[in-house]
């Protein structure tokens, strides 16, 4: 069987599975499709009682609640997928599905990429219904450009993530005992990391460093410096590379990272029961 | 020639587990769940590994799956090796490990087919046809169940799903860890009615664990008997019988003199229990073929003026085998 065949069965495993889900219970959707408004009337909320909004437009040039908008739909979208994909071994443990997992030929840096990818179809049409229309209705013709760039940059920070996260799968769920809890940690920190809230600028020099290590964080800066009309080409390209760069660096670490934790898991026996 | 299809040799597995002792101190504890495992199973034979809880079955069965890693031993499936050459062992085989989990709750049978199916590398309409052939093999189609949420399955719908999933890819080997277990008579005697026919009529070979003794019987082409991490004992349902002496007991009570003596060993036995039970009188004897004596025997009671008041042939029970075996073989 080809090399890719099996991803197209397995992408396709995983979108059927997900869908299928989506489709069955209904409040799932809405509250998907819900989300980025509610995050929006939040924004609002929060801002015009926080602060001036002539003072933040004056100083990054940009309306704070489209700024927070499109930094919230890139968070949602990120974390959203990393979360999926760092709970899916413990879920699928729970399920009792991990064996047949393991027995079955899918190469597993192919069920990783496929996780989320079905996720980004919704992600998409999110950014499509959310984002894009509140964009045109500030910035017109510009506003529809800088959306779909900010969409399309959200699913590529999404997909370079991916051997980062299997690489950290590995480590914690090897070396972690009580598996969940390290989620815990890891989470807030992969935000802090992303730079979303915190730009990467005004980060003190070890957390820069470890900011940089992580693929989508170069991905994050691009549309952070977009949003506010920063974004020279040359240092696009760098930052694109940057992350590329480390997907591809990670595929490596991430494979071998899982293959040791499942060596780990068949020296103590997969759990069945 | 017989085609070895299984092989295991010496396998030997400890379980080293902490036990929490208070917040800090742990203590370490080792269960020796194999203790030197060796079999073979050839082509188009239905193996039982039959044995009580904990005797080692279900790490006998993960070590085949290439699920578990032994600590000493080897095994080879279709002359592959489950440690080194755990890829093309997972390529032949089809693994049922546990009956009431092991798919997503939320999707339906047929869709918790699909999805694995398509893991397992089918795909369009090979894979529609597969899905739709097993949900009529194992009659979860009969049922009407292929299209309901896995979550609302009964045991036996579960585990009628699960042994699809096994022959999803149609493999000659197949490694069922008590698939039975807990299941009414009709769903257990269709899942042990594909075994055979699976076994006998297409070739595939089948390692089938149970602690059921009369399944095991009904079931299996050969038994091995497995007890505290060894292999007690292996044979044929009939030959493991007949390894045991005192298979049968007649128990027979009666009224009259209590000296009975004279009267059994006349017939040539020289074993046998009597108790006076409120003026009766309880006889156990220990036998092979209760049938050979039976009609001599009533006639001498009845002949010597005796009132039969009861008489029951009583069966061999799993665990007088066990008793038996697990005595010789007691450490
Ligand atoms: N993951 C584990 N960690 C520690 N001990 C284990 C583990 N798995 C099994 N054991 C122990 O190893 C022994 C053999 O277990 P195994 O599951 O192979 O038995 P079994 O014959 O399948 O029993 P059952 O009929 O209960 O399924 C038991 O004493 C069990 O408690
Ligand atoms: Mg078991």
């Amino acid at each position: 069987m080809s090399r890719l065949s099996l991803f197209l069965n397995v992408l396709w495993a995983e979108s059927y599975a997900l869908f299928t889900e989506i489709f069955r219970r209904k409040h799932i959707l809405i509250m998907m499709s819900l989300y980025p408004y509610m995050l929006l009337v939040f924004i609002l909320i929060i801002g015009y009682s926080v602060g001036s909004r002539q003072v933040f437009i004056q100083r990054l040039g940009v309306a704070p609640e489209i700024f927070f908008l499109a930094s919230g739909y890139l968070l949602m979208v990120v974390l959203g997928s990393s979360d999926d994909l760092l709970w899916r071994p413990l879920y699928d443990d729970w399920l009792g599905i991990t064996p047949y997992l393991i027995i079955s030929p899918v190469p597993r840096l192919y069920r990783f990429l496929a996780v989320p990818l079905p996720r980004l179809v919704i992600a998409l049409i999110t950014g499509l219904t959310s984002l894009l229309p509140l964009m045109i209705w500030y910035y017109g013709f510009y506003g529809l450009i800088e959306s779909l760039a900010v969409i399309v940059m959200t699913l590529v920070a999404t997909i370079v993530f991916v051997p980062f996260i299997m690489a950290v799968i590995g480590v914690i769920y090897t070396y972690g005992k009580e598996q969940w809890r390290v989620l815990n940690i890891l989470r807030p920190l992969l935000l802090i990391l992303l730079g979303v809230y915190y730009p990467r600028f005004l980060m003190p020099l070890g957390a820069y460093i470890a900011s940089a290590l992580v693929p989508p964080s170069h991905v994050v800066e691009a549309v952070q410096r977009l949003l506010i009309g920063r974004l020279d080409l040359t240092y696009s390209l760098m930052l694109f590379g940057a992350a590329i760069g480390l997907f591809i660096a990670y595929i490596p670490a991430g494979v071998y990272s899982i293959s040791l934790w499942e060596r780990n898991k068949l020296k103590h026996g997969v759990k069945t029961e | 020639m017989k085609q070895e299809v299984i092989v295991a040799e010496n396998l030997v597995k400890k379980y080293v587990t902490k036990k929490r002792k208070g917040l800090l101190r742990g203590e370490k504890q080792v269960v020796e769940a194999l203790r030197g495992v060796s079999f073979k199973i050839y082509r188009g034979e239905i193996v039982g590994l039959l044995g009580p809880n904990g005797a080692g079955k279900t790490t006998t069965v993960k070590i085949i799956s290439t699920l578990l890693i032994p600590d000493s031993g080897d095994a080879w499936v279709m002359g592959h090796h489950v440690v080194r050459e755990a890829k093309r062992v997972r390529e032949k085989i089809g693994i049922m490990l546990t009956v009431e989990k092991g798919f997503y709750n939320k999707l339906t049978g047929r869709e918790n087919l699909e999805y694995f199916a398509a893991l397992y590398g089918l795909s369009g309409e090979e894979r529609r046809r597969r899905v739709e052939y097993l949900l009529k093999l194992v009659g979860l189609e009969e049922l009407g169940s292929s299209d309901r949420l896995f979550e609302e399955y009964s045991l036996g719908m579960k585990a009628r799903l699960g042994f699809a999933r096994a022959l999803l890819r149609d493999p000659p080997v197949l490694l069922l860890d008590e698939p039975t277990l807990g299941l009414d008579p009709p769903s257990s005697r269709r899942i042990r009615e594909l075994v055979k026919k699976l076994a006998h009529e297409e070739g595939k070979t089948i390692l089938y664990t149970t602690h059921n003794m009369f399944e095991a019987e009904i079931v299996c082409d050969r038994i091995l008997l497995i007890n505290k991490g060894r292999i007690v004992a292996e044979g044929t349902p009939d030959e493991l019988k007949n390894m045991i002496p005192r298979l049968k007991t007649i128990n027979i009570v009666v009224k009259g003199d209590q000296r009975v003596g004279e009267l059994i060993k006349s017939l040539g036995i020289e074993k046998y229990e009597a108790k006076p039970i409120d003026g009766l009188l309880s006889i156990r004897i220990n036998i092979q073929k209760p049938e050979e004596i039976l009609d001599p025997l009533i006639k001498n009671f009845v002949g010597n003026g005796y009132e039969i008041v009861s008489l029951k042939i009583e069966e061999p029970t799993l665990e007088d085998v066990f008793i038996y075996f697990a005595g010789k073989t007691s450490r």
